[in-house]
């Protein structure tokens, strides 16, 4: 079994060298939902598929935290499932420790599945209510190992320190923890697997302030102790600028930008990120009401016919161009162009 | 001086978890009031009561004890209601040392008699938005029906005719996108905020006195958020209505009130002007105020080390409510002068400055 050991040596490695290895890399992943209208409608036509994540590429250093934004409905989700073949992938490729893992048989996966692990957005849903939270604990413990009891309980200590969780709330169902405990047991499953990958999606959301600040600061402790990777999937901008290595925001499944976390919240190039970051309610309120200019941009919505980039429609940019042709030729559709220090846009009137 | 539109005092709401054979504190004397045309902001953790407060203003807690004490005066029509009238004939309350230990009440009576005095107020004097608009809507009817029954129901229009264009006004001003196709569309074909959107549109087309927002924004995209955030600030500045509104999201507060008060375990810790309350720079400020500030996620608030400053320790279990402070075991400003103090005794709402109140042994001099 991969035990702290190994791990923090791992950390140790890190120090030293100063080019972590990729860990996760994904390349044009798509990932295509058919949407059928009705028995017999379904006869006649082809069935309507909606592109939920349509070529996205990119890479997850070791002990790196990449962001990953968007409104919802975006696709953020479904790039994290379907990493972790939890959803089967359309095309594309994703490449997790030098393996690739897109055409893996499930017997496979299962000795990797240890490795690459999801903390899930619900986890009302995501525990077994009718587990007590030692028998969840120790059912992750010994699925991938035999273990004897004593070593078992020695690992379920290990954890509950890990994650600051009391003791006295192993006997606990989940319907009487807090939602940080919750949180707590859901990251401590995690890790109790020996997981290196971890796709933490919404691991905040539905958490008071004062909680979620205790979970992100548990999140980078780990990961600075244990030398873990997160693909942190959020709608909440705030914290994923403050935890995040680097962002990739997401518009309609494919990647708009993506650089490194500052530059995304301050110096961004895409006019969606602009957007994005300047609704953050809490700038707004700093702002006086009469400099803040109205902005009046259309609705997300997925099954709006587009051509060309897929953020035209609401584009501010595109509109005060004059709505030149080259945003809404399909033969044209913005790319992601390296614009110097690691930063990517796919925009052709980058601001 | 003219009185509130509303004032609340002394409530108490309590519930009662078999499993535990013991009160749930959810409501435990909150007092406060709302003059017309002012917002006031509820802001606190999740289980601090601030939805329960709501709900015992609307009269819609069903579950037992629920509301056993307290005042809710209402302004109507320039006289002032009681809508907890007759609320001693249906409660025997007895305990020790200002701790409510047992609870008699007729609930039967008791609902019979709020819905007597709710009826007319419900929807036509105070209007709420919902916490969740996806299931507070009916997901059988088309939601432009649904706000015409509010309009047929709460103002003198009769006509269904009329009230259709009404319906139509008022979906327009909330800014849906062409309301006359979406009139007819059910709340599954609509989008969170577009739900949103019309679940406001049903409360103001009342044309309540009083709006009750329940975390309106919470669960929405930032985009959405923010636009939701300026539809509020709009028709407050257009039709000067009262709004108490209700959020743990204190940038939303800060935006939209003009006072704010901060709960924490089923009690009011700290009510006074958003920008004394709210402003960080303070340092006659509540404990518990003071680290939910310093907890929002953002550049000012980080430590050296990239951490973020969380207030350590889990919100309040409202059954087993500590003597003295609520907030002791969380708290980082307890000094060994008081402590005997904040560890035995409940500290009360202290003025500190004009309109500023604080509950902590700090600022009891």
């Amino acid at each position: 079994m991969r035990l702290q050991k190994d791990i923090i040596f791992d950390a140790g490695y890190l120090r030293v060298n100063p080019m972590p290895k990729t860990i996760l890399e994904v390349i044009d992943l798509k990932k295509h939902f058919t949407h059928r209208k009705g028995i017999f409608s379904g006869l006649k036509e082809k069935h309507q598929s909606i592109p939920a994540v349509d070529g996205v590429s990119f890479y997850l250093k070791q002990n790196e935290t990449v962001g990953l934004v968007g409104e919802s409905g975006c696709g953020k989700t479904t790039i994290g499932r379907t990493i972790l073949r939890l959803t089967p992938p359309t095309s594309g490729k994703i490449i997790f420790d030098n393996k690739d893992i897109t055409h893996m048989s499930h017997n496979e996966l299962l000795h990797l599945r240890g490795e690459m692990q999801m903390i899930f957005q619900d986890l009302d849903a995501a525990l077994n209510p009718k587990m007590r939270v030692r028998d969840i604990l120790k059912e992750a413990i010994t699925v991938h190992h035999e273990l004897s009891d004593t070593e078992v309980s020695a690992r379920m200590q290990d954890l509950l320190d890990q994650v600051s969780l009391k003791k006295s709330k192993l006997a606990n169902f989940p319907h009487e923890l807090s939602g940080g405990e919750k949180r707590r047991v859901g990251i401590a499953r995690v890790l109790s697997v020996g997981a290196r990958l971890i796709i933490a999606d919404e691991p905040t959301s539905a958490l008071d302030v004062s909680i979620q600040a205790q979970v992100v600061n548990l999140l980078k402790d780990l990961q600075k102790h244990l030398g873990l990777s997160y693909l942190f999937i959020s709608h909440d901008l705030r914290v994923v600028e403050l935890i995040s290595h680097k962002v990739a925001v997401m518009y309609l499944g494919k990647i708009v930008e993506i650089g490194l976390a500052n530059r995304i919240a301050t110096k961004a190039r895409h006019p969606y990120t602009t957007i994005l970051w300047s609704s953050l309610v809490e700038k707004q309120s700093r702002e006086s009401d009469a400099s803040r200019q109205v902005k009046t941009w259309g609705v997300f919505d997925y099954e709006r016919p587009y051509s060309g980039c897929r953020f035209a429609p609401r584009c501010p940019v595109y509109a005060a161009n004059g709505r030149p042709d080259v945003c809404t030729n399909p033969e044209t559709e913005p790319v992601l162009r390296d614009t110097g220090d690691a930063h990517r846009v796919a925009c052709h009137f980058p601001l | 001086m003219t009185a509130p539109l509303l004032h609340v005092d002394n409530l108490h709401t309590y519930f009662y978890s078999s499993g535990k054979q013991a009160f749930i504190r959810s409501v435990d004397g909150v007092a406060f009031d709302i003059a017309e045309g002012e917002t006031l902001g509820l802001v606190g953790e999740s289980g601090s009561g601030k939805s329960i407060t709501a709900l015992s203003i609307m009269g819609l807690i069903s579950e037992g004890p629920g509301v056993i004490r307290g005042n809710i005066h209402f302004k109507t029509n320039g006289t002032i209601q009681n809508l907890l009238e007759h609320l001693d004939t249906y409660v025997t309350v007895s305990g020790q040392n200002n701790r409510i230990m047992q609870v008699n009440k007729d609930l039967v009576g008791w609902e019979k008699n709020v819905d007597k005095i709710m009826r007319d107020i419900r929807g036509k004097k105070i209007g709420m938005i919902f916490q969740n608009p996806k299931s507070s809507l009916n997901p059988f009817q088309p939601v432009g029906k649904q706000i015409m029954e509010s309009i047929l129901l709460h103002t003198s229009v009769t006509n269904p005719e009329e009230a259709r264009e009404r319906a139509l006004t008022w979906l327009d001003r909330v800014k849906i996108d062409s309301p006359r196709l979406r009139f007819d569309n059910y709340p599954y074909g609509l989008s969170g905020g577009m739900c949103q959107r019309a679940m406001i549109a049903m409360a103001l087309a009342g044309e309540p006195l009083l709006l009750i927002a329940d975390e309106p924004t919470t669960g929405l995209d930032a985009t959405i958020q923010s636009k939701i955030i300026d539809l509020l600030a709009e028709l407050k500045s257009e039709f000067g209505i009262t709004i108490l509104l209700i959020s743990h999201d204190i940038s939303i507060i800060s935006r939209l009130s003009e006072r704010v008060a901060v709960m924490y375990g089923g009690t009011i810790v700290e009510y006074g002007p958003s920008r004394d309350v709210l402003a960080r720079d303070r340092s006659a400020k509540h404990p518990y105020t003071q680290a939910l500030l310093a907890s929002i996620p953002n550049e000012e608030n980080l430590t050296e080390n990239g951490y973020l400053k969380a207030i350590e320790g889990d919100v309040l279990d409202t059954i087993n409510i500590p003597e003295g402070c609520r907030f002791q075991n969380r708290c980082s400003r307890c000094t060994d002068a008081i402590r005997e103090q904040c560890m035995h005794e409940e500290p009360p709402l202290h003025e500190i400055a004009k309109g500023h109140h604080i509950r902590c042994w700090l600022f009891e001099s």
